[in-house]
């Protein structure tokens, strides 16, 4: 919303410069957030006559003008369609002039006649949107020749750019903006006085009438609830033309296009008041009745937006003996609106239902100026004065006469809202003992309260009694005046204390902690962070090959953003994509966040931390060889990462579940033949392993991108099962190593010979290390060659050779005999 | 030895060794050539030696002097030995130590690291700075029923407010009743009513997490961090809630950062107020020549000293009645703030769409 400080100053009476202004109302809590200067270049343009008129010579569209600006004459060529004939008067920028666009005006010959000056247009000016024509001043538009225009028309302006939370909608309007920066002056401030004769009949029924020649027009309130109170005045033989240039200027300093006068006049009630008003052509007012009702369903109007809408019967009208004139609060109708040759004018100023108002604008898409106002909460109590104002401003710039009554149907009168406020209360919620109820008395009062002090029972001086106004429909309760004399005395005032913070017994709760602890450790394992976007495209999910039961969007802002990700994969493998398009060679990335499914039997999905791992291109080698990550590079992060996050050594598994379906527990989007389960501690925490070849081709990948997925409660779990680690005491007695090399079938599972050789180690092995895997000249095809590092000790003596040959003797018939094994030399 | 005079042979024996090894010794160039060459002499077949074992055949008055003697150029032997075995050592030391460089500006060898998300480490810096003030930090769904996100907030139905958080819905279906309707959260605040609803206070509390609105330009992600603090307490105030703020933006900024509270309205909160702190990028709030100059320059705040980080006030007492609070004995604060934003203002990021590119050559920079 824009304000006028020029209009602001004219109201509070309080001498600040608009950069003051701004600057006491932000603090106060009005944002401003820029200002717009107007009319700061214009002491050169002048109000001048015109003397005499001719066609160029030799330019067909121009004119040769002599103009007088009450000292000498002018001879200026103009360009524009509309000079005024002898005594017109019109808008001179004499020689010297820099106009606000940077036009500067000399003398400047135009095809053999000599221009000293120019004749200006309000957009020239910078004073309005008009650029077809120059300013034609009118009746109204008195000033002496020679007067600078800005001074004449009150151009010189600079407007506010505000920015107002949705709690204040009495800031919406001048005389609002007057009595909080009044307030916040610490100055009285009181309404201008309207100086009007007419009156309104206050009527506490649902029906009225406006007794007028021609006819009676009466108003029926169908539905009080949606509209407890509508005020309709007449104003009859109105001359609809253009507003004087004051009006106009200030309309547009407020970014308003000026329209005719009567449509002038209700913006102008509205800046005023921060109060809607609507004009109505009465001779198009079937029946000269107007009845406020709900719409039926399908009910349709045409707007005078031009659009035909069609209703529902949430949504409120105004209807004349025809149907539907005016979208109650929302905008008015094509049919009825103001035009040329309107005469008599019937205005309606009414209070409608906030949420129904928001509920009409939002499902219409209707967001004006009168929806913006009313949907947050005008001032009930105000109809008498707008209806009186937005008449008065008619019969002002249009003429006519708006005879001895109005009417104002008011069938739900208001409760007041009667509010107190304790001194103790005040003091303890600001932790300020110097704010006293004097001084929230004094701001209540400025802000248009009604305060009295509480009388006995209540021991004196400790309550305030206090009825809210009805522009302020935010006061509803004794915080809310909290605010109010906090805001207005300024936050700056309260002190600043350090609270002694209690602590909880519990603190943090480990699992929480231990997401951050697996982060750093995942990057300590050579990863970088990644962070993608929870929404995704159902293909995504599908490309990937992870589970499609997703959580879909109700109004997602694209398709490639409507459902929630079941997984970390298609977030990373896009990652991966998007490295390879700028060619990034290697990726190496984790992500720790929450994946979605749909739950049936509550209202709210099931959320899950997963912990993502992808790993693509060359391995990290030094100087040498380039190399591409493989399965193992991957095994190896993953059980780095556990191993330091959780203490904990990982196994990697082939079981028959990794074959099922995602929700099963399946990793159909792993490589069948080179991917592998997670097992952490007894427990299955996840899966790992190559990207299958059909999703790298789905996603668009080049290379063999590999991808973890992990269970963060699984690890969390298996790592609070197993408890804290237990110190044991060193080895006193040296160990023997033997080397043993087999050859096997392909299929043989190397830990599965490492577990069996340890338990043939007779209690001697401690240990059984894989440290060579050798296919090629002397191995057999379809074999692989295992060579094993095994560890003899005995923990409470010195080993003879005699005994760990011995041992190691049974350790190879095992291999021979379990595994089909040859032993190589 | 023949049968000339044995005394005469073995002295000019031991002549010739006396003449001959320090020349011998001395120029050897390295550790081996001077071993053999040492075994010349004192070695199993040594000419000293050779002598040495010759000496039960000297005539016994000459025995002693004789083998004295002998004994004493061993020792000299010895120590010329030992001299030069040093010498030889210590030219190959400072050989090596003057020898040529290694080139250090090859790239180190094994595991590169990685590194937190910025947002990741802006995230735990606050943890840090929070609960060493003696908060708890908490956790919660991104998906959340609308009630909680909104209602229980103290947002009112069909209100403007709501306009300043727009909503992704999540499909439920027909003839789901607008109270079980649920939202992806519009803000962690969402927490706070969790938590009340999970304890009892005293707590302090802060919850960070993503948070999702439906914007989508340079300044707006769709999805975003937020951190979401509160303290309730018996005699909480708003005087309180200045300290906290107080502290945390020194202890995220730096000693002197100011704080501006400027009234505001979130209607879970009243007294509201936005909250300014003095800019980090250009701290002309230090007021020296060098701090104006920077202000006056500065893009980050826009040459007022000041930026906006984050929303609070005191929680609004309909709030703490939703989740059974009694707003006569407890009060409370809360605040929320974006983490983006102070992501992006720490390192400089201009276009907030790469929080969320996870492209490498970016997150390689931070």
């Amino acid at each position: 919303m824009r304000a006028s400080t020029q209009w602001l100053r004219e109201l509070v009476g309080v001498e600040l410069t608009p950069a003051q202004m701004a600057e006491r109302l932000t603090a106060g809590g009005v944002e401003v957030e820029a200002l717009h200067p107007f009319g700061e270049e214009l002491a050169e343009v002048v109000v001048a006559e015109v003397r005499a008129k001719a066609a160029h010579p030799r330019r067909e569209k121009l004119t040769v003008v002599d103009v007088f600006d009450g000292a000498s004459v002018h001879t200026v060529v103009c360009g524009a369609p509309n000079v005024p004939a002898v005594g017109g008067r019109v808008l001179l920028a004499r020689v010297g002039a820099v106009l606000p666009g940077g036009l500067a005006i000399a003398e400047r010959e135009l095809a053999g006649v000599v221009s000293r000056g120019m004749l200006c247009s309000e957009s020239e000016l910078g004073i309005g949107a008009e650029e077809d024509g120059i300013v034609v001043l009118g009746p109204a538009d008195d000033a002496p020749l020679g007067t600078r225009a800005d001074e004449a028309f009150g151009l010189r302006d600079v407007a506010l750019e505000i920015s107002l939370t949705p709690n204040r909608p009495d800031c919406l309007g001048h005389i609002g903006l007057a009595r909080e920066l009044a307030a916040l002056c610490g100055v009285p401030f009181a309404l201008p006085a309207d100086g009007e004769s007419f009156a309104l009949r206050a009527l506490h029924a649902a029906h009225g009438t406006i007794a007028a020649d021609g006819g009676d027009v009466t108003v029926t309130i169908a539905s009080p609830e949606r509209c407890p109170r509508y005020a309709a005045t007449l104003v009859r033989g109105v001359q609809v033309g253009a507003s004087p240039l004051r009006v106009r200027a200030r309309l547009h300093s407020l970014g308003v296009r000026a329209i005719s006068n009567v449509v002038d006049a209700t913006n102008l009630a509205l800046f005023e008041w921060g109060y809607p008003t609507h004009a109505f052509d009465l001779a198009r007012v079937a029946g000269r009745h107007i009845t406020v009702r709900l719409a039926v369903d399908g009910e349709t109007m045409r707007t005078l937006d031009g659009v035909e809408r069609t209703l529902t019967r949430d949504d409120l009208l105004i209807c004349d003996g025809n149907g539907p004139v005016a979208i109650a609060g929302v905008m008015g109708g094509a049919d009825t609106e103001i035009r040329a040759e309107t005469r008599d004018v019937l205005l309606e100023c009414a209070w409608f239902e906030p949420r129904g108002v928001r509920r009409t604008a939002r499902r219409l898409g209707l967001h004006t100026d009168a929806s913006h106002r009313f949907e947050r909460g005008v001032d009930p109590d105000a109809v008498d004065a707008v209806a009186r104002r937005v008449s008065a401003l008619v019969r002002g710039l249009g003429g006519g006469d708006i005879g001895r009554e109005g009417v104002d149907v008011h069938p739900l009168p208001r409760a007041e809202v009667r509010l107190q406020l304790r001194g103790d209360r005040l003091r303890a919620m600001l932790g300020d003992p110097e704010a006293t109820l004097d001084a929230a008395a004094l701001i209540l009062g400025r802000l248009g309260c009604a305060v009295s002090t509480t009388p006995a029972p209540v021991l004196p001086g400790t309550v305030l009694d206090v009825v809210a106004p009805g522009w302020r429909p935010d006061l509803t309760r004794e915080i809310d005046l909290i605010e109010e004399v906090a805001r207005v005395r300024g936050y700056d005032r309260i002190p600043t204390i350090v609270p002694n913070v209690r602590p909880s017994v519990t603190g943090t709760p480990p699992r929480v902690r231990f997401g951050r602890r697996l982060r750093e450790h995942a990057a300590a394992a050579g990863l970088y962070e990644a962070i993608n976007f929870a929404f995704l495209a159902p293909a995504d999910l599908a490309a990937c090959a992870v589970s499609r039961a997703a959580v879909p969007l109700a109004n997602p802002l694209s398709e490639e953003r409507s459902v929630l990700r079941t997984s970390l994969v298609p977030g990373l493998l896009g990652d991966v994509r998007r490295a390879q398009r700028h060619q990034g060679e290697r990726v190496a990335l984790f992500e720790l966040a929450r994946v979605f499914a749909p739950q049936t039997d509550g209202p709210l999905p099931i959320e899950r931390r997963e912990l993502g791992v992808v790993l693509s291109g060359p391995r990290a080698r030094w100087l040498g060889d380039v190399e591409a990550l493989d399965f193992f590079d991957l095994k190896g992060v993953v059980a780095s990462l556990v191993s330091s996050a959780c203490g904990l050594a990982i196994d990697t598994v082939v079981d028959a579940r990794l074959d099922a379906s995602v929700e099963d527990g399946g990793a159909p989007f792993l490589h069948p033949r080179r991917r592998a389960r997670v097992r952490v501690g007894e427990r299955d925490a996840g899966v790992l392993g190559e990207v299958h070849p059909d999703v790298i081709d789905a996603v668009g990948l080049v290379g063999r991108p590999l991808v973890a997925v992990l269970d963060v409660e699984a690890l969390y779990d298996a790592m609070v099962a197993a408890g804290l680690p237990r110190a044991r005491p060193l080895p006193r007695f040296p160990h023997v190593t033997r080397d043993l090399a087999l050859v096997v079938a392909e299929s043989v599972v190397s830990a599965d010979v490492a577990a069996a050789l340890r338990e043939a180690g007779q209690g001697l092995a401690e240990d059984v290390q894989v440290f060579d895997v050798y296919r090629g000249a002397g191995v057999p095809e379809g074999h692989k060659s295992l060579a094993f590092r095994v560890v003899y000790r005995d923990p409470s003596a010195t080993l003879t050779d005699e005994r760990v040959d011995r041992a190691h003797e049974q350790v190879s018939r095992v291999a021979r005999e379990h595994f089909g094994g040859v032993l190589r030399a | 030895m023949s049968a000339e005079d044995p005394v005469q042979q073995f002295e000019e024996g031991l002549a010739k060794v006396e003449a001959s090894f320090p020349q011998a010794l001395a120029s050897c160039p390295d550790e081996h050539t001077l071993r053999a060459a040492n075994a010349r002499f004192v070695g199993p077949q040594g000419e000293l030696t050779a002598l040495l074992k010759w000496m039960p055949k000297l005539p016994g008055d000459r025995r002693k002097a004789l083998g004295q003697r002998a004994n004493a150029v061993k020792g000299s032997v010895e120590r010329a030995f030992a001299a030069r075995l040093q010498a030889i050592a210590d030219a190959a030391r400072a050989a090596e130590l003057s020898g040529p460089a290694l080139d250090v500006s090859l790239p180190g060898r094994g595991v590169r690291a990685g590194r937190l998300h910025p947002m990741t480490r802006v995230v735990n810096e606050l943890i840090d700075v929070f609960t060493s003030l003696g908060f708890d930090v908490a956790e919660g769904p991104e998906v959340e029923l609308y009630e909680y996100n909104f209602d229980k907030l103290a947002f009112p139905p069909d209100h403007p407010a709501t306009d300043m958080q727009d909503s992704f819905f999540v499909e439920t279906g027909e003839g789901v009743p607008p109270r079980a309707k649920t939202v992806l959260r519009t803000h962690t605040s969402n927490m706070q009513v969790r938590e009340m609803l999970a304890r009892r206070p005293p707590m302090a509390v802060i919850a960070p997490g993503q948070v999702y609105r439906r914007d989508d330009d340079v300044t707006h992600s769709p999805m975003f961090f937020q951190i979401e603090g509160f303290l309730i307490d018996e005699d909480v105030s708003f005087a309180n809630l200045r300290g906290v703020l107080a502290r945390f933006a020194e202890r995220m900024f730096g000693e002197g950062t100011p704080v501006r509270l400027r009234p505001s309205y979130f209607p879970f909160v009243e007294p509201g107020a936005e909250v300014d702190i003095g800019c980090m990028i250009c701290r002309g709030w230090r007021g020296d020549d060098d701090a104006r100059a920077r202000q006056a320059e500065c893009r980050v705040c826009k040459t007022t000293g000041f930026v906006e980080v984050l929303g609070c006030g005191m929680i609004h007492p309909v709030v703490l009645e939703h989740a059974g609070i009694d707003p006569e004995r407890y009060s409370g604060f809360a605040f929320g703030m974006g983490i983006d934003r102070i992501a992006m203002l720490r390192y400089g990021i201009t276009d907030i769409r790469l929080l969320y590119e996870n492209d490498t050559r970016f997150l390689e920079q931070l």
